[in-house]
């Protein structure tokens, strides 16, 4: 693909491409404060194969924030916001500061 | 054994015990690919709608193949991932559908599974979908997207799940903005025929247009939503869309 200088940045590799995707959800341990998914939803659920609940889902929301590394850049595909300025706002203001 | 779990416990480090150095991911159901399409994505004269570009051939089975011909052509692939955590990372990192320009479309699709209706998982299948005012769904909308593809990847929409990612119900979730409404649609593989003719698709099928209206878009069962640049929450097959109002027949949840 083309070069991505953004990837130069990144000083360590990603968990997102380093980290093995789980086996059996039933060995996850949850810090205090953070839900299993549904437990009804995985009865039968084949080894790696989960369904997940809205509201277990959304408990990532505030913490995955870094950009897959597979993720081309967005203009180069005409993906473009209409307003860069609202977007920053909707995102919570400034790369970083966003909050939990 | 309690040892060896113990042992284990600790060993496994979530992105909320650890967020720079997690060891596993959640994994989805299913993998999925974002697809993406706007005016600047497209050559011009081409059509919007795939049906009249797609050629009819069984190239369509062998995505990355067919991916040069008619429509597709202009439908960009973003990306695919296939765990929560990857998912998160992009949804934190991409443009909300109030930040896309007109006549743009984002396709969320199963790994493997083109998002037209000539697809091999489409073709004997349907849409639910909304159309929604823009104007007054703006602050909405974004929600009401990340919602749908929540229930899409999470596989919360079929009140019936199959164990096989094969086989399973939902194909894709779509949202379109338009000059004067965005629209979302849930696809599914099969479409139940005449209300008579199973029955127990037919439940299955109004059961996701349900959840959609009610859990994921957050409306009353009994509200109705029609009205000026505003439908219903509707279900139409791919074959009856195709006839273009001629006797099409809807469900409406």
């Amino acid at each position: 693909g083309p070069l991505d200088l953004s990837a130069a940045k990144v000083s360590r590799q990603s968990s997102l491409s380093t980290a093995r995707l789980i086996e059996d959800i039933n060995t996850i341990k949850y810090p205090e404060g953070i839900s299993s998914p549904k437990p009804e939803l995985n009865e039968n659920a084949k080894p790696g194969q989960f369904r997940y609940d809205r509201d277990f889902l959304l408990q990532f929301m505030g913490v995955c924030k870094e950009k897959p590394p597979n993720l081309p850049p967005l203009d180069a595909i005409g993906l473009e916001p209409i307003d860069p300025s609202a977007l920053a706002m909707s995102r919570g203001g400034s790369r970083g500061g966003g909050h939990r | 054994q309690e040892v060896d779990m113990q042992a284990q416990a600790e060993n496994i480090r979530t992105v909320f015990s650890d967020p720079a150095n997690f060891n596993v991911k959640h994994p989805l159901f299913s993998a999925w690919t974002l697809w993406f399409d706007s005016p600047s994505t497209k050559g011009r004269n081409l059509p919007q709608t795939p049906i009249s570009a797609f050629p009819q051939t069984p190239v369509l089975q062998t995505p990355g193949a067919q991916a040069a011909q008619g429509w597709m052509e202009d439908i960009k692939r973003v990306i695919n991932f296939d765990s929560v955590e990857e998912f998160w990372g992009l949804y934190n990192n991409i443009i909300p559908p109030s930040q896309l320009p007109q006549k743009a479309n984002y396709y969320l699709f199963k790994e493997g599974i083109i998002p037209a209706w000539e697809d091999e998982a489409n073709k004997y299948g349907g849409k639910w979908s909304i159309q929604l005012p823009k104007d007054k769904n703006r602050p909405h909308v974004d929600r009401m997207w990340l919602f749908t593809m929540l229930a899409a990847i999470g596989e919360t929409f079929d009140p019936s799940p199959t164990n096989n990612p094969n086989n399973s119900l939902i194909t894709g979730v779509i949202v379109s903005t338009r000059p004067q409404f965005y629209r979302l649609s849930i696809w599914t593989r099969l479409a139940p025929g005449p209300a008579e003719e199973d029955p127990k698709l037919r439940e299955r099928i109004e059961s996701v247009g349900r959840h959609f209206k009610v859990q994921v878009l957050g409306y009353q069962e009994t509200q109705k939503l029609g009205g000026p640049l505003a439908t219903e929450v509707e279900f139409q097959s791919h074959k009856d869309s195709e006839k273009k109002g001629k006797s099409v027949r809807k469900i409406v949840v």
